[in-house]
């Protein structure tokens, strides 16, 4: 069928004008077969592996993004949770095992790996301990590595003892990477009820029921939904919704078309499109402009998490039919200091912790990219941590925290990321303590809803 | 990239052909690993790897004599076929919109990329160049 004028110019436009682009195409690699005794063995496999199936990846990449005329954003990597394998590693080795992600990834011309993780949900080997007091050391020797650690799953209620070791980490992180604005949080993600298959660092990693190579691919366009409410001008919430559908669903199968070509290029099975609407700094791409332009006086207002709702719920029902295999977190993305409009109504006082904590029961990943005082104590950010948990787990969806206690910060502060993540406002913090229920410690049992055979 | 077994056989099979059955096992694994290793490193983007070899080319800017002419002269030289055509001006400025078949083509999509660009930059317009396949999976189901 011959195409229209208008629908080759509305896919230029797109790609030209409202800041379409494919956000990440991640490549999963298994590490399951690098286990050994050594860890300089362990060290030199991680290394042949990555660098020998990652090798034309960014390459590949390259050319798809010139021959279709999208740009991709990222390239990344995510390897299987280091924990798994190398449970027999003591905290120094696994500091060691990130050195060598980052190498590898530094060789391949990425710029973030993940993976240096554990799912601890219900309890910890010894291994997964001595990864997680490694965490703050690797993190802040490494650039690269990413970081996630999920706490609590729908199946196994929420494991309360990560949670305060996690917090414990959080704050450590911040205090060894202080002088960049403890940029080490930024890399840092505390998860419910993980995907095994998200393609968007810091919580990409490669699931365990994973093939031993994939390819997922993370679509952004907060843009180009913006544009297309922008010019549908008045109409009901019914079409609204069916407007963003549409727009989904092109986005998501432009998505889905460059996921296949890279990982049939490179030889590996495609894996998933995750349809987050994921926002950039960049003027317009945003997603709180979006809600702004559904209606709302500003982001945080009353009515913010019902347009959400909305919002995140059509973007789902177009990306679906658009792709065979959708997964990953596949929601809006919500964090603050990578969308401008976020960090516009924080500075106004228009948007609060508690407003965004409401906001992430509807859509996905929860507090993202939060900075708030560094003398924010640890049983406050652990009760933070719970209470996502919690949204997570009796809703059975993901939820996950990256927050930054910013060393040496204040409310009011600015702290300057550059680049994707942007910058943020510290955020002010309530000033009460859940420390001694937190200190509880032990496992909040799974919900009722865990039961479903 | 991974070579399937199915391939190294088919590759095994082409040596013991050209070579004949007396090929020593020495020189038969010598021949096989090489030709292995060169099958592994060509991961470009090769023309047949799409699903059909058209291409859409756009090009927009302030309308002066020749912008026509001067892209389709290129596309002329290197053998490429227009098979459909739509301009329109509004005001000073033009938009053009050419679907072309570049399967005959001798230049790889890359190197018709680089050659429309320079001449984009030198009648300062902007021109590009997008495979027909991600417009279908957009605007068709």
């Amino acid at each position: 069928m011959p195409y229209e004028f208008e629908e080759i110019l509305e896919t230029i436009k797109m790609t030209q004008v409202e800041h379409f682009d494919i956000r990440t195409v991640t490549l999963g690699i298994n590490l399951r077969d690098c286990a050994d005794r050594d860890v300089n063995v362990i060290c030199q496999k991680i290394y042949d592996k990555i660098t020998r199936i990652a090798k034309n990846h960014v390459q590949i990449a390259n050319e798809i993004e010139q021959r279709f005329g999208i740009s991709i954003a990222n390239k990344r990597i995510a390897v299987t949770p280091v924990s798994i394998p190398f449970d027999n590693l003591k905290k120094d080795e696994f500091i060691k095992v990130a050195e060598t992600m980052d190498r590898a990834a530094e060789a391949v011309g990425v710029d973030y790996i993940g993976g240096f993780g554990a799912l601890v949900q219900k309890g910890f080997t010894n291994g997964e301990r001595e990864l997680i007091q490694a965490i703050p050391e690797a993190l802040a020797k490494t650039k690269r590595v990413c970081s996630s650690v999920n706490v609590a799953s729908t199946k196994a209620g929420i494991n309360m003892d990560a949670i305060n070791l996690m917090s414990h980490q959080i704050k450590e992180t911040a205090r060894l990477t202080a002088k960049d604005g403890s940029i080490g949080c930024a890399k840092l993600v505390v998860f419910c009820n993980v995907p095994e298959d998200n393609p968007f660092v810091a919580g990409a990693f490669h699931g365990v029921s994973e093939a031993e190579a994939s390819i997922n691919v993370g679509i952004s366009g907060p843009g180009v939904v913006l544009q297309a409410i922008r010019d549908a001008g008045k109409i009901d919430l019914g079409q609204l919704a069916e407007i963003i559908k549409k727009t989904a669903f092109k986005i998501t199968r432009a998505g889905e078309l460059i996921g296949r070509k890279v990982a049939e290029l490179l030889g590996v099975e495609f894996g998933i499109v995750d349809i987050s609407l994921a926002p950039t700094p960049a003027e317009g791409d945003s997603v709180a402009d979006i809600l702004e332009a559904m209606g709302l006086e500003s982001v945080g207002s009353p009515g913010t998490t019902a347009a959400l709702a909305l919002l995140n719920d059509s973007v789902k029902k177009g990306g679906l039919m658009a792709s065979s295999y959708v997964g990953g977190l596949s929601g809006a993305f919500i964090p603050v200091s990578e969308d401008a409009g976020m960090i516009r109504a924080v500075q106004k006082g228009n948007l609060s912790l508690e407003k965004l904590e409401a906001m992430t029961c509807v859509c996905s990943v929860g507090l993202d990219m939060i900075a708030i005082p560094g003398d924010t104590p640890e049983e406050v950010i652990a009760g933070i941590i719970a209470d996502e948990c919690a949204i997570g787990v009796i809703n059975d969806k993901t939820t996950a925290v990256r927050i930054i206690p910013a060393y040496g910060k204040k409310v009011g502060d600015m702290v300057e990321y550059g680049g994707l993540l942007g910058s943020a406002p510290v955020m002010p913090v309530r000033n009460l303590t859940p420390k001694d229920f937190v200190l509880r410690g032990g496992r909040i049992p799974a919900p009722v809803r865990s039961l479903t055979n | 990239m991974n070579v399937s077994e199915q391939k190294i056989r088919e590759i095994t099979i082409e040596v013991l052909k050209e070579f004949g059955d007396n090929i020593s096992p020495e020189k038969l694994r010598e021949e096989v690993y090489k030709r292995v290793q060169s099958f592994k490193e060509k991961p470009s983007v090769s023309q047949n790897s799409m699903d059909s070899g058209r291409v859409i080319i756009t090009s927009y800017g302030i309308n002066k004599p020749g912008v026509v002419s001067k892209i389709s002269t290129i596309l002329a030289q290197n053998n490429c076929d227009i098979q459909d055509i739509t301009q329109k001006i509004l005001q000073e400025f033009f938009t053009m919109i050419m679907i072309v078949d570049i399967s005959q083509s001798p230049l790889s999509f890359k190197e018709l990329h680089d050659l429309l660009a320079s001449a984009a930059e030198e009648m300062n317009i902007k021109i590009m160049i997008q495979h027909e396949d991600v417009f279908r999976s957009m605007h068709r189901i």
